[in-house]
């Protein structure tokens, strides 16, 4: 899983102006800079909506974490309807309700808890990057 | 089969079930076999933003008319409603523990929030306005946020 081209691939949320969708990006630049960027690599959704082919053919080729910032899960959506096959979706909000302590609020720049609250999302997709990275190891 | 009043504002569509009283805050109130069943409209969903919590006063609770009986938590506001109907709370809905979002999903079915037994429904029931009235009063709320846009 060194390749670059067999990194975990990260899609989050493209919403602009969105407090959810700001905390799914911040979560993916904390995971693919800072907790995992040996073994993840970051996708933007508008490549993937512009049809531009490398994008696709990371998210066909390697396994995807999607970063979903509201009910309307355009990144899952998304990855799915460019042949990529999505390992684990997570959504803003379905973590925000295990980390009710961390209130995000904010939009171009998030609040502490916002922060906090990126950060305990990255965590939890680093532990899903670990596990598909092993798995894919034991695959060859 | 609930019927709807529907209305389109900016790119919005709101519907308003016409089987059922409104409060002022946009809380239903539907009789149902001498117990009334209670919940948001989808004008106060769509308004509010997708629930991340709710908080229901428990099975037992004593209310009277205008006290609060659920708080919803989103990523937008808190916001506090109160009962449009005196008496006491008979069941609330489990979904609102894990799955609070079915507010927004199906606000006039699955996303009810209690049941109460009321004490003087046709005393509470007057002071509630009818499907057409709230859907005035909707529409009207509903054009002076869209022309905050």
């Amino acid at each position: 899983m060194s390749e670059n081209n067999q990194k975990v691939v990260i899609v989050p949320c493209s919403g602009i102006g969105k407090t959810y969708g700001t905390v799914s990006r911040e979560a993916a630049y904390e995971l693919i800079e800072e907790l995992r960027p040996e073994t993840a690599q970051l996708v933007p959704l508008s490549l993937l909506v512009l049809g531009d082919a490398a994008a696709r053919q990371a998210v066909a080729n390697s396994p995807t974490i999607t970063i979903d910032g509201c009910k309307l899960a355009c990144a899952t959506k998304m990855v799915q309807e460019s042949g990529g096959k999505v390992a684990q979706d997570f959504a803003v909000l379905d973590v925000y309700r295990r980390y009710r302590q961390f209130k995000p609020q904010g939009i171009a720049e998030l609040n502490e808890g916002g922060e906090q609250l990126a950060r305990a999302l990255a965590e939890e997709a680093a532990q899903v990057v670990d596990k598909l990275t092993a798995e894919g190891e034991q695959n060859g | 089969m609930t019927e709807f009043l529907e209305t389109s504002v900016d790119k919005f569509i709101f519907r308003v079930a016409t089987d059922r009283f409104y409060n002022s805050e946009g809380v239903w109130a539907k009789e149902e076999d001498g117990l009334v069943r209670i919940g948001l409209s989808d004008f106060v969903q769509q308004r509010s933003g997708d629930v991340a919590f709710a908080e229901i006063k428990p099975v037992g609770a004593s209310l009277v008319f205008g006290d609060e009986i659920a708080v919803i938590e989103t990523i937008k506001v808190n916001i506090a409603f109160t009962s449009p109907a005196t008496g006491k709370i008979v069941e609330v809905n489990p979904a609102m523990v894990e799955a609070p979002e079915a507010i927004n999903q199906d606000p006039f079915g699955e996303g009810w929030l209690a049941v109460i037994e009321p004490a003087d429904w046709a005393a509470d029931r007057v002071h509630l306005q009818d499907p057409q009235a709230y859907f005035t009063r909707m529409k009207t709320e509903a054009d002076e946020e869209a022309k905050k846009l």
